[in-house]
């Protein structure tokens, strides 16, 4: 704090000079990581191969740009359009590379004088010749096949640590056994009964997620305490208002609750995705039936454990015929709701973070810009957004929703629809978000300091980065986290009107399609349970948007939902 | 003025010859124009905030930048450091161009002219700490490597008189003078030569003005920094100033050393401006001169002379020279009336009123003269013009009525020349005025009335008689 208030330190400096409190907090995290350190692993590994599937469909563009020239314009063209796709998107690839990995410029080092805009182009042609040459290396000589080796081996690696056990894991704390004569249990956690085991895994998943909250807010109180150079900043008093916001605490404890449930949906979940969602004909698994113990696949069971009204039903905290425990009961076709809605946490959360975050991007972009130019980019993002906002949101996401399903574009089979969806509610739902922010943005570029920092020469795109968006980050992460509900009640809707996200990948608002005619039945539950999620979810969002509203402004308080455009900048 | 006209040698575009050139010139200003486009997509007649300006700043000195809200001073000073472009004219900064820079050029010339701004609270960041953001000019230059920059910003902080200790620091935890002084360390991070302080006081309390102007002071002596001083408190001027240049509606009305212009103004502007601080003694006797109107709209500025509709010391035609001053007055305020009437956009029920025979928004004529000249005995011979100018508002409209006005009771500060008299009704062909050096040290005045060619009196006696 102010004991190395005069010193010139870096952060690594100042924790070399003091190191205890810092090492505590990392031998503690360390613990932490060690018991999920297997479900970690298969978390890298799934994003790995996802990376790995995007990276093989960009870098089959050029394969497929050459079929199509070939065929009409003959081979030679076929080859210089491939040769142009590749080095364009090897550019694309130097911008990023240029952005992420290179913090010098190569120009400088290399003292080449020229003017700034022709620098900036030289340095680019430079990364883009080291990517081809990369690149060429790779695909041409043996370089490429021992890269290939050292990916594998470290992708074994990382697989063989995923199948360390954890904390949370299934095999550890098991549900799935059955019932002897006797009434005990054979086959679940000490012996303990499917329910209370499963409650004891859900317990456990909460207990860590929430030690480990804990443990990221100490982090930042022994940073803030031990090796922060600022003794105060405006964000401490944004944390404390945030705190004392009750509404916005009981928002942000709704949406901890929903994410430690999509992340942990595997750990959750009473049944796994497999065996009861995707191939329940595939895994079978044991009960004591007549004749002793049987074996009998999930598909057949559930023929039993269907829940249809009247009698045909298993309802909330039971078991069915063949000891399996369904906290939430089954759905129609028998299978469990609640890994059911787990599993669609992930889906609806993925769908409706990916979403926000691309409006908002796309909203904070634009309103940065139009702020900044003002004129004519204004007034052609108007129109834009205006043409957009016009168009009843809803039809124009159910038909373009329709028309790429039934066109099958490749786009609309990446994650059953998801990705899709999250596009369509993104490129139609930003003229909402830039409009919300416009105002801010307007007031904050009037101010002193964007002329003084145009007055020493900074940059357009480093003045609306340093001395713009920060006054609008905060409007904008309270209209995304309100918007964020409305793209999952959309995507819900969409499902429950038979669009949307395809069977079987779960989904809440399909189950609350499916469920809707027996709602006045003893299977009620199947509607009625995704439906107060669906709510709230969608109320702890827009809490958590209050708060956080509340929490940067404390001007705004007292206003309704409109402050946003009426709160100043600072 | 006791002191006649000097020669009248000097042309608009080539100023200050005989004061300037055996000094060292450091900013060349000429015929610099800074014009607003409108408001719509297609433009329309844009706003003259600096409307042809020249004058030099010499190296070393404090050049005071004085006149009303809105005449145009602080688009001149933002001009001068390409935070407007300009429209026409040229910046000379040590004989470079400045207004055809661009690009890394600019950025890199950026380094010698650096800005104080007015408002303390609006030209700091509030999220970034004092270090950072008085660090952010070595920042984009690229100035050596962090930790000197660092070591750079806590000299200068204490350079400025703040605590090294508040680089930690965050804007608002410091008052509007020490916010201030954080604004002037980081125009002086980068070392400029020259510095445009646009109004640094006048947000402040009296008692840390007098800091802040003295540390201004101290460090023009350290750095050997060139100021330009815009401001509109005069006693401030004349503290610290070397030279001052006296704008009206876009343009310099008079520029001049400062003790030589505030003891004996030469130009009608100056006089009134002069006369307009107050006196710290109650009992000292003084005479306001009170201008009337409002300033015109920099968006039609008046032809010839800009101040010609309010100047007390305008020319008046010799046949009217014993008219009384107060019906002077009144037919200053007829005409701006007549002009302010042709400019108001006349809605759609005003055009229905006018078709279906009734009164008008504004009022009719009759009811501006009764106003105007009821309680002024006015003589036949202009009562006649009046007559025959009323007609010719309600028949032809307000430009037939104004043109009429201006071939009587014009004269060449409003653009009519002198020689052809009442004659020349095409006011396209304006005579502006030009202007003359009224002193030994090269101070220039814009104002008809120091021509040397004609006979007029100068303004202090004009003035005295009307007042």
């Amino acid at each position: 704090m102010s004991m190395n208030e005069f010193d010139d330190k870096t952060l690594r400096e100042r924790i070399a000079d003091n190191p205890q409190p810092a090492l505590a907090w990392l031998a503690g995290a360390l613990v932490l990581v060690a018991l999920e350190l297997g479900r970690l692993a298969s978390g890298i590994v799934q994003v790995g191969e996802t990376t790995r599937f995007a990276l093989g469909g960009i870098a089959s563009l050029p394969g497929l740009v050459e079929e199509s020239v070939a065929s009409s314009l003959g081979e030679i063209a076929g080859l210089v359009a491939f040769g142009l796709a590749a080095l364009v998107l090897l550019g694309i690839a130097a911008i990023l590379v240029k952005w992420l990995l290179i913090p010098w410029t190569l120009v400088d080092r290399l003292g080449i004088e020229a003017s700034t805009g022709v620098k900036d182009i030289i340095e680019r042609v430079i990364v883009t010749g080291l990517l081809v040459v990369a690149a060429a290396l790779v695909v041409l000589t043996p370089v490429g096949g021992v890269l290939e080796m050292a990916v594998s081996a470290f992708t074994r690696g990382v697989e063989w640590v995923s199948s360390l056990p954890t904390i949370t894991s299934r095999e550890l704390i098991s549900n799935e056994g059955y019932q002897l004569p006797d009434g005990s249990w054979e086959g679940t956690f000490l012996g303990l009964s499917p329910a209370v085991a499963w409650a004891l895994r859900v317990a456990v998943v909460y207990a860590y997620a929430l030690v480990w909250l804990a443990w990221l807010w100490r982090g930042y109180e022994t940073f803030r305490a031990h090796y922060r150079e600022a003794d105060w900043t405006p964000r401490d008093d944004s944390i404390n208002r945030f705190r004392n916001h009750y509404w916005g605490m009981f928002g942000l404890i709704v949406v901890i609750m929903f994410l430690v449930m999509a992340l942990w949906a595997p750990a959750v979940s009473p049944a796994t995705a497999e065996a009861n969602l995707y191939q329940p004909y595939e895994h079978e698994f044991e009960y004591y039936g007549d004749d002793g113990v049987e074996t009998i696949s999930h598909g057949d069971a559930n023929f039993d454990s269907r829940s249809q009204g009247g009698d045909i039903n298993v309802g909330i905290m039971s078991y069915d015929d063949y000891d399996r425990f369904h906290p939430f009961g089954t759905n129609t076709d028998g299978k469990d709701l609640f890994t059911f809605l787990a599993y669609g946490a992930q889906v609806s959360l993925v769908i409706g973070l990916l979403a926000t975050v691309l409006m908002a991007v796309i909203a904070t972009a634009l309103a940065l810009i139009t702020a900044y130019y003002k004129g004519v980019t204004d007034l052609v993002t108007i129109v834009a957004s205006d043409s957009i906002i016009s168009l009843p949101r809803f039809l124009l996401v159910l038909l373009l929703s329709v028309l790429f399903m039934q066109a099958n574009h490749p786009v609309a089979e990446i994650y059953d629809g998801g990705l899709l969806l999250a596009l369509i509610f993104a490129g139609t739902g930003w003229p909402l978000l830039w409009r919300s922010v416009r105002g801010p943005a307007l007031q904050v570029s009037e101010q002193e300091w964007i002329d003084a920092a145009k007055s020493y020469g900074q940059s357009p795109a480093a003045t609306m980065r340093k001395h713009m968006a920060p006054y609008i980050a905060g409007y904008m992460l309270i209209y995304a986290s309100l918007s964020l509900g409305g793209v999952i009640i959309g995507v819900a809707a969409l499902s429950f009107l038979g669009f949307g996200v395809q069977a079987p990948t779960p989904e809440w608002g399909r189950a609350v399609y499916e469920g809707q005619s027996l709602i006045p039945t003893s299977s009620w539950h199947i509607a009625t349970l995704p439906g107060i999620l669906v709510v709230l979810l969608v109320t702890g969002f827009n809490a958590l948007g209050d708060g956080i509203r509340d929490a940067i402004d404390p001007q705004s308080e007292a206003s309704d939902g409109a402050a946003g455009a009426a709160g100043g900048g600072g | 003025m006791s002191q006649n006209a000097m020669e009248a040698n000097a042309t608009e575009t080539e100023p200050q010859v005989g004061s300037s050139q055996d000094d060292d010139v450091m900013v060349e200003v000429r015929d610099l124009r800074t014009y607003y486009e409108g408001e719509g997509l297609f433009g329309g007649t844009p706003v003259k905030a600096v409307d042809g300006v020249s004058f030099d700043i010499k190296r070393g000195e404090t050049l005071g930048l004085v006149g009303e809200s809105g005449c145009g001073k602080s688009t001149l000073g933002r001009t001068l450091i390409q935070l407007e472009s300009a429209t026409g004219g040229e910046i000379r900064f040590d004989g470079t161009d400045i207004t055809t820079l661009s690009g890394a050029d600019l950025k890199k010339w950026r380094r010698n002219a650096q800005m104080v701004f007015q408002d303390p609270d609006s030209s700091l960041n509030d999220r970034m700490t004092i270090g950072e953001i008085v660090r952010e000019p070595l920042d984009v230059h690229d100035w050596k490597t962090p930790r000197e920059r660092r070591q750079h910003v806590k000299e200068l902080l204490d350079t400025v008189g703040l605590q090294r200790e508040h680089y930690y620091r965050y804007p608002h935890q410091f008052s509007g003078g020490q916010r201030q002084r954080i604004g002037i360390a980081r125009t002086l991070t980068l070392e400029p030569e020259f510095i445009v302080l646009d109004e640094p006081v006048s947000a402040l309390d009296v008692s840390v003005q007098a800091e802040v102007i003295n540390l201004l002071e101290d460090l023009q002596e350290e750095f050997g920094l060139t100021y330009l001083f815009i401001a509109h408190d005069l006693s401030v001027v004349r503290h610290i100033c070397d030279r001052v240049a006296v704008m009206y509606l876009g343009n310099i009305m008079e520029i001049g050393p400062t003790e030589e212009l505030f003891a004996n103004p030469a130009n009608p502007y100056t006089h009134s401006l002069l006369s307009a601080i107050p006196e710290p003694d109650p009992s000292a006797h003084k005479d306001r001169i009170t201008l009337h109107g409002t300033p015109p709209s920099p968006r039609f500025p008046p032809d010839g002379c800009p101040f010609s509709t309010r100047c007390p010391a305008r020319i008046r035609p010799p046949e009217y020279e014993n008219l009384d001053n107060d019906l002077w007055v009144q037919l200053d305020t007829l005409r701006e009336v007549l002009r302010e009437r042709d400019r108001a956009e006349k809605s759609v029920t005003d055009r229905i009123r006018e078709l279906l025979g009734k009164e008008p928004r504004f009022g009719t004529i009759e009811e501006i003269y009764g106003e105007l000249f009821d309680e002024h005995d006015v003589p036949a011979d202009v009562q006649e013009i009046l007559d025959e100018t009323a007609d010719l508002a309600r028949d032809e409209g307000e430009i037939a009525a104004l043109d009429r006005l201006g071939e009587e009771f014009g004269s060449v500060c409003e653009g009519y020349d002198p020689d052809t008299g009442g004659e020349n009704e095409d006011t396209d062909d304006p005579v502006a005025p030009e202007y003359y050096t009224v002193s030994p040290t090269g101070r220039r005045s814009f104002c008809h009335r120091h021509d040397p060619s004609a006979e007029y009196a100068e303004p202090d006696q004009v003035l005295d008689e009307r007042h």
